[in-house]
């Protein structure tokens, strides 16, 4: 056996092909109808992000001399009822609700992962006390509060960072649920006495060895957290709680249909904005139960 | 390399154990499990899965501990290794008593005792490199180590347990059960401990494996001077491991001594059972097997008395009223029964 340690080799290269990851990488690429949603997803978002490139339009200033314009050549996805560039508003709308999506999904997936992971983890009181916490988070009526909010605050208080910061906070409980479940049954696993035995610290513990085996859980949620905050901000903007009026997002652009007259005879200023969401949320799914698939750790055991 | 008969008959520590020195003694040991239930999920009972256990282990010599699954074999290993806290008892390792050991007093102590781990498929985080999981430990105890010296380290332990350079960045699913018990066996090794508790190390392993990684872990022993709590479920593994054996039933240990006394004249009749139940190699030896009645009670709700008394084929009115202590019967062979003297 000395002979062997004589000969090991310090210069072997990594050979990543078979890490979970790109296993997992690998599986959701042969996986179609994940990957078109996944190039609609990208090209609406590189199309939304790139707005100020691709449209000179100006989306806020009211034009009076082009009110309601059919689809045209120089408008092409028709004016609203203040002369403002459909698709233009599209684009940059979609900055608005992407934005808002994404933002509330990092920072609920984040809290979430942070509170369920501890309580997973230490259990005893701090599982307790940080479950009672979530109970109360998750019996908050979110829409009552934003109603009660802008109400009182009254335009003093709107804006998008302050609807991001409302939905984050009172949408976690959710995740947090969700992980410390995870956690729960992943600690049961040897390898998490092993990494305490070989003298890991808790944090480590966490990080290292608990997270990444709970990862796809937490990812899948992402998607479906995302895709549901971009409802949420749809639906509050459509009810005018939620980005301000004279920002556009897809939710605001749609609450022009509750004209009557613009739901029946105009119909190229909703249904742009409509089905843009219908199909993003739709790729957002398909994207997380692909995800699902790639990553279900059965197949690695 | 797949006789593995022979490899005790250097009988070691039998015949100078006694000199020796001690390197884990365990005093009335219990760990007790809460069963929580009801509508506030309050404490309604406990399950009693290690119940006053005292063994003690000196420097060098490998003993094993037998029962039937269920009978807190994997509850008593993790607990002297503070991976469960102990309901009541008490510990001492290397003169030192671990027993309410917390925080980072602990973990610097963790260094000198480890664990091979059951099931070959839990016991490696899938998500790491075998490169990286050998590496945690020595990364942990020695931060500072420069990380060139650590990879030849750990190289150098793959190829003592038997894998090739290459494991080093493949995953634990591209290994064999064999192999990814060597890939733990590594890890435990690793930190150049004085105690290596194997539970089951073999028991999820093909037949064929089995003898090769013993093999392995009786090698292992003599180049890194180690003491091993072998634990298994069934006797003829143990054989071939052990210098000392404790029997375990329910909870308690009902008979420990030497390997040879335990074979020659076992004296509870539990280990009488257990023994009349090894396969015989030589079939001109018949033997009476004993065949136990009935199941293993609940630790829950452990039988009054004598634990064995419900399936005991020698059990007399007392066995379900009197508790029996283990006591010495001959020189270091206890049993706890009270029908022998
Ligand atoms: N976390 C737990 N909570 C409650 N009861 C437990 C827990 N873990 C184990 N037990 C119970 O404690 C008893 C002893 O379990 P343990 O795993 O120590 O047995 P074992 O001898 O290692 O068995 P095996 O050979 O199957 O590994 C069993 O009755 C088991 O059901
Ligand atoms: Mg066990």
């Amino acid at each position: 056996m000395a002979e062997l340690a004589d000969k090991t080799n310090l210069h072997i290269k990594p050979q990543k092909r078979m890490s979970p990851w790109a296993v997992a990488r690998r599986k959701f690429m042969k996986n179609k109808l994940a990957m078109v949603s996944l190039f609609f997803l990208m090209t609406i978002s590189i199309l939304s992000f790139l707005a100020p490139y691709i449209t000179t339009a100006d989306i806020s200033r009211v034009n009076i001399g082009s009110m309601s314009l059919e689809p045209s050549a120089e408008h092409w996805f028709g004016t609203d009822k203040s002369g403002r560039d459909v698709f233009t508003r599209l684009l940059y709308g979609g900055r608005v609700s992407l934005l808002v999506g994404i933002s509330c999904t990092m920072l609920i997936i984040m809290f979430g992962t942070l509170i369920g992971a501890l309580a997973g983890f230490f259990g005893g009181l701090v599982d307790t006390m940080l479950m009672r916490f979530t109970d109360f988070i998750l019996n908050f009526p979110l829409l009552v509060f934003v109603i009660v909010l802008n109400a009182v605050f009254f335009g003093k208080l709107g804006g998008v960072p302050v609807l991001i910061a409302v939905i984050s906070v009172l949408g976690w409980g959710g995740v947090a649920r969700l992980v410390r479940s995870k956690i729960l049954s992943e600690k049961e696993n040897e390898y998490i006495l092993s990494a305490i035995s070989i003298g890991s610290r808790p944090s480590k513990v966490i990080l290292k060895h608990l997270i990444p085996n709970v990862l796809s859980t937490i990812i899948v949620q992402a998607t479906i957290t995302f895709a549901a905050m971009i409802v949420v901000e749809s639906g509050l903007s459509y009810l005018g709680f939620g980005v301000p009026a004279e920002t556009p997002s897809w939710g605001n652009m749609l609450s022009a249909s509750r004209e009557p007259d613009v739901l029946q005879n105009m119909p190229w200023i909703w249904i742009p904005p409509a089905l843009t969401l219908i199909i993003t949320i739709l790729s957002i799914n398909f994207i997380g139960e692909g995800i699902k698939d790639a990553l279900n750790p059965k197949s690695l055991r | 390399m797949n006789n593995i008969i022979d490899l005790k008959n250097k009988d070691k520590a039998a015949s100078s154990h006694t000199k020796k020195e001690t390197l884990l003694e365990v005093i009335n040991l219990k760990t007790h499990y809460p069963i929580k239930g009801g509508f506030f999920r309050r404490t309604i009972s406990h399950v009693k899965a290690v119940d006053n256990v005292s063994f003690s282990v000196k420097k060098g010599e490998t003993l094993g501990l037998v029962g039937e699954s269920g009978c807190g074999k994997s509850t008593a290993g993790r607990t002297i290794l503070k991976l469960l806290n102990p309901t009541a008892g008490k510990i001492m390792f290397d003169g030192e008593d671990i027993t309410n050991l917390r925080g980072s007093k602990l973990r610097q102590r963790r260094k000198d005792f480890q664990m091979v781990f059951q099931d070959p498929y839990a016991s490696l985080n899938p998500m790491q490199m075998v490169g990286d999981i050998i590496t945690e430990p020595i990364h942990n105890y020695y931060p500072k180590k420069k990380s060139r010296e650590i990879k030849q380290e750990v190289l150098e332990l793959l190829n003592r347990v038997g894998l090739p350079d290459d494991a080093y960045y493949k995953y634990a699913h591209e290994f064999s059960g064999g192999q990814r018990q060597r890939i733990g066996i590594a890890r435990a090794l690793a930190l150049k401990p004085k105690l290596i508790i194997a539970d089951e190390p073999v028991s999820a392993l093909d037949v064929s494996v089995q003898s090769q990684v013993l093999n392995l872990l009786n090698e292992l022993q003599d180049d890194f001077d180690l003491t091993y709590l072998f634990i298994a479920h069934d006797l003829s593994v143990v054989k071939h491991m052990s210098d000392r054996i404790g029997i375990m039933y329910l909870g308690h240990i009902v008979e420990i001594a030497d390997k040879h006394s335990i074979y020659k004249e076992p004296l509870h009749p539990y280990t009488q059972a257990l023994i009349s139940a090894v396969p015989e190699p030589d079939p001109k030896r018949k033997k009476q097997r004993i065949v136990l009645q009935g199941d293993v009670p609940s630790p829950e709700n452990p039988p009054s008395g004598c634990p064995f008394h419900t399936r005991c084929p020698m059990a007399v009115d007392k066995c379900s009223t009197i508790t029996p202590e283990l006591k010495e019967v001959k020189p270091g062979h206890h049993a706890a029964c009270i029908l022998v003297d």
